[in-house]
């Protein structure tokens, strides 16, 4: 290898607020050689988009200035660019793909348009030249018709499609570099896989070098050469992969990969240890053969025989009091219509859902009722699922004025009661949601679940917008609520090593049925069922020697893929030979 | 183009709309205070007089089969005689909805020609003096009544400067766009405001969306990125407040018809009001009626076309 390809040397990144100046990247070196993936690994604010923003000189705001340092491409001083010479840089040498292909890709503009745009404008080549440049990079990336897709639209394609075209726009002119930033994030497990692996063969055949910025460390093992840790701005350590995760130098670097949920914690035999008593009758909640149903639009009042969709298709379950019960799967599996069907947040098309035996199709009023008072939700985006007007404190004397059962004098104890329980500082009473980082409002949001005093809590994805160490702070939260509460707690989660560490028993959900149910570490050690296998095997480690699934995973979420789950164990070829194989 | 299919079935939705549109039409015109047998015949009114003119143009019947006489009449493409000009009202329509239309249309294709440049000049130059300056003229122009903005327009257009005829229709093509610079500039200025404060914002979302992030990012100079990326992403919702705003529109030809002496529908119908021309009345808010239905359909059309993740 012939020296890094970039080479960046005490960037300095400042802002000035109120009259002093924040320092956003604090003097980062970094070096990335010729075909080398090098994996930016923080928490959010740490820095890492930052960087990659501050190598294109697309800083989000104008106040925001590189004060210092150095970034040389190839020897060219990129610091010393005028916004002419960047523009000849951005995508023709370093190409940046993002995490949410939906926002970052123009929806009213053809697929192939977007990528054939910057051949166009870069190279200069004619509209039908380029288009037949596009096709041929949309075939590279793996669209199975490139030539017929090249006229679709982004919102026609699944999220793994619209990041394979996110990369196709970004390779349009051939960069020697990508910035990805976190580019499966946004992904199913299974499709990320599929998205990693594209980003190495492009890797392998282009001699591409790869910025991969990302939170999950699981990510970095098993994809990157070397890692660079960031904190606040800092450079905290910065080497080879297998160094830096086996030997790791700083405090900050050993708690990340402590709270990387793959990694074997005590945590999990704990909750196997702890069997639910089986002696309890009666089940706390009892789902038999629930089927939800929802009309695909139509075109209103002439439109002909409505197919309506099956989110959830037949799903029996049963929950006993004190059971931490984890619902696994992909998007669109019906993890989340299950949850808001049991609280009669969504109409049933038939089966049952009963209560404490109580049955909600019924008696609906009474169930409700009882529901309300009795179950709580958690939601995934802690921001949007409070009231930006409200404080804390009012929202929980919301709450509990409306519920009633807490005498009105009892109220301002029983909110300081409930911030202890989540453990929030009582200053947080008069903060907003604004004001306030995604783990605080998420705990002000597991208090206000809290405050009805439920029996059970159904908490829908609610660590997935959170960073891996606050995740691990909210699971450690939930554990202990679990234990001092006697809760039963109903957790749905795409990301199965936490329902690993957390949960008691675990249901897989494919398309709105059970493929699988059992207790966590008989599922997660021996899965039966060769989609729950699929879907272990698509996470990525932490350890860099269990790889990646090799080859092309067809995507499960398209309907070819596995035809039919209804007669099981009757699952796509691939699977049964990827099965044989191993 | 299965995107489009609704042109075909929502004409057919919009029926029962515009059946609803006749009865309040119907029904609001009859609210009118005052008898019309009794304005035409002005001074020489005596009961067998009014008597006979009701007879003759059906007011005598109950109002429920007037209504069904004006619902076969519109079914045979008919809406009655005018009592003042003593011809068929379509007739009449037809002579006057030359100047209205080409007024409607000018004024929108004016307000477009200002309400885009203006957006965009204010929205790149975001928090800078261009973009206050925008800001103060759309709020004086929704602030600003039309009927003295036209007579200021006119003052200074056609006083002082000469350059403008006053008033009227003129005769040949030349003549006539003469005459419709100020009328249409006079809506413009308003709807253009509105427009502008709509299109402004919704550039300001875009110029900082990810999209336009992407992209910079891949090289696009900031001419490309707004006018290929931002403006598109930008037209959908002002595009339904333009098609909402064509009946504040057609009322604003009723106003500004009336200051410039216009012979459009606008003055038809004010003239009818004040005779109680009952006939006419209806026939001029039918046509209107039909005419927003029309613009709402044919902007649903256009939003499609513009944005292909919706579908009607």
């Amino acid at each position: 290898m012939s020296g890094p390809v970039l080479s960046i040397r005490n960037l300095t990144v400042k802002v000035p607020i109120d009259g002093e100046t924040r320092t956003l990247i604090d003097a980062v070196s970094l070096d990335l050689a010729r075909g080398e993936i090098l994996g930016l690994v923080g928490e959010s604010g740490s820095g890492k988009s930052m960087i990659c923003r501050a190598l294109v000189k697309l800083l989000p705001s104008p106040a925001i200035a590189i004060t210092g340092g150095s970034i040389l491409l190839e020897g060219r001083e990129l610091t010393a660019f005028d916004e002419d010479a960047m523009r000849a840089v951005r995508g023709v040498e370093i190409g940046m793909i993002f995490q949410n292909p939906t926002s970052h890709l123009d929806p009213v503009m053809r697929i192939g348009d977007q990528i054939a745009e910057g051949i166009r404008y870069h190279q200069g080549l004619g509209r039908d030249q380029a288009r037949l440049a596009a096709v041929d990079i949309l075939g590279q990336v793996g669209f199975p018709h490139p030539e017929r897709q090249y006229d679709s639209y982004p919102h026609e394609f699944s999220g793994g499609m619209r990041q394979r075209a996110m990369i196709a726009v970004a390779l349009s002119c051939n960069p020697k570099i990508l910035i990805a930033d976190e580019p499966t994030t946004a992904l199913d497990v299974t499709i990320q896989a599929q998205i990693l692996r594209l980003l190495m063969d492009l890797r392998d055949k282009r001699g591409l070098s790869i910025i991969l910025i990302t939170h999950d460390l699981g990510i970095v093992a098993q994809t990157c050469d070397s890692i660079a840790v960031l904190r606040n701005g800092q450079l905290l350590e910065h080497g080879p992969k297998r160094r830096v995760l086996a030997d790791p130098q700083h405090a900050y670097t050993v708690s990340l990969l402590e709270s990387h949920p793959s990694t074997p914690q005590e945590g999990g035999s704990r909750a196997i240890a702890k069997v639910a008593p089986q002696s309890l009758a009666r089940p706390l909640l009892e789902v038999d053969d629930l089927v939800v149903r929802f009309p695909t639009p139509g075109l209103g009042l002439f439109s002909g025989k409505k197919k309506p969709v099956a989110a959830v298709n037949g799903v029996s379950l049963r929950i006993m009091p004190g059971e931490t019960v984890g619902i696994v799967g992909e998007s669109g599996s019906g993890k989340s219509t299950l949850a808001r069907a049991i609280l009669g947040l969504t109409p049933l098309t038939s089966g049952h859902v009963s209560f404490e035996g109580s049955e909600l199709a019924q008696n609906r009023r009474h169930t409700l009722a009882k529901l309300r008072t009795e179950a709580a939700m958690v939601f995934q985006d802690p921001y949007n699922a409070l009231n930006p007007r409200l404080t804390i404190g009012a929202m929980l004397a919301e709450v509990l004025t409306v519920q009633g059962n807490t005498p009105l004098a009892r109220i301002p104890a029983r909110i300081g009661e409930l911030l202890d329980l989540v453990e929030l500082d009582h200053a947080f009473l008069n903060r907003r949601p604004r004001s306030m980082s995604g783990g605080q409002c998420q705990r002000a949001g597991i208090a206000r679940a809290l405050a009805v005093n439920p029996k059970l809590i159904i908490a829908d994805e609610c660590v997935a917008a959170l960073d891996v160490t606050i995740q691990a702070q909210i699971i450690d939260l939930f554990r202990d609520l679990k234990t001092r509460m006697n809760l039963t707690l109903l957790f749905i989660s795409h990301d199965l090593a936490i329902v690993r560490n957390l949960c008691d028993r675990v249901v897989v959900m494919y398309r709105g049925e059970i493929v699988e149910e059992g207790r966590c570490g008989a599922v997660f050690d021996s899965p039966s069922h060769a989609y729950t296998a699929a879907l272990i095997s698509a996470i990525p480690d932490i350890d860099p020697d269990k790889p990646l699934p090799k080859g092309d995973l067809p995507p499960l979420s398209e309907p070819k893929a596995v035809p039919d789950l209804r007669g099981q164990p009757l699952i796509s070829m691939h699977y049964q030979q990827r099965e044989q194989r191993s | 183009m299965h995107r489009y299919r609704f042109v075909l079935f929502r004409p057919l939705q919009l029926l029962p709309v515009l059946f609803g549109i006749s009865i309040i039409i119907f029904i609001l015109v009859r609210l009118i205070p005052g008898d019309p047998a009794r304005v035409l015949l002005g001074t020489r009114s005596t009961p067998t007089a009014i008597a006979r003119i009701r007879a003759q143009y059906g007011l005598d019947e109950p109002l429920w089969l007037q209504y069904f006489y004006f619902l076969e009449n519109l079914g045979q493409g008919e809406m009655g005689k005018s009592i003042l000009y003593k011809i068929d009202v379509l007739k009449l329509i037809a002579t006057r909805i030359e100047p209205t239309l080409t007024l409607v249309l000018a004024s929108v294709l004016l307000s477009i020609l200002i309400a885009v440049p203006m957006s965009a000049i204010a929205a790149r130059n975001n928090g800078r003096l261009a973009d206050h300056a925008v800001r103060i003229v759309s709020t004086l122009g929704i602030g600003l009544p039309p009927f003295w903005l036209a007579l200021m327009l006119i003052i200074l257009f056609s006083v002082r400067l000469g350059v403008l005829p006053v008033s009227g229709y003129g005769e040949t093509i030349g003549d006539k766009l003469a005459h419709l610079v100020l009328p249409s500039l006079t809506i413009a200025l308003s709807l253009s405001a509105v427009l502008t404060r709509s299109l402004r914002a919704a550039m300001i979302v875009a110029l900082k969306s990810d999209l336009a992030t992407a992209a910079r990012a891949r090289g696009m100079p900031e001419n490309v990125v707004f006018w290929r990326h931002v403006l598109p992403n930008s037209l959908v919702p002002t595009l339904n407040l333009l098609a909402v705003n064509i009946g504040w529109l057609i009322g604003g030809t009723v106003v500004v018809e009336t200051v410039f002496a216009i012979p459009g529908m606008g003055q038809l119908l004010v003239r009818a009001i004040f005779s109680r021309d009952y006939m006419v009345v209806q026939g001029v808010a039918m046509v209107f009626a039909c005419a927003t239905v029309l613009v709402n359909f044919l902007a649903d059309i256009v939003t499609v076309s513009l944005d292909p993740r919706i579908r009607l």
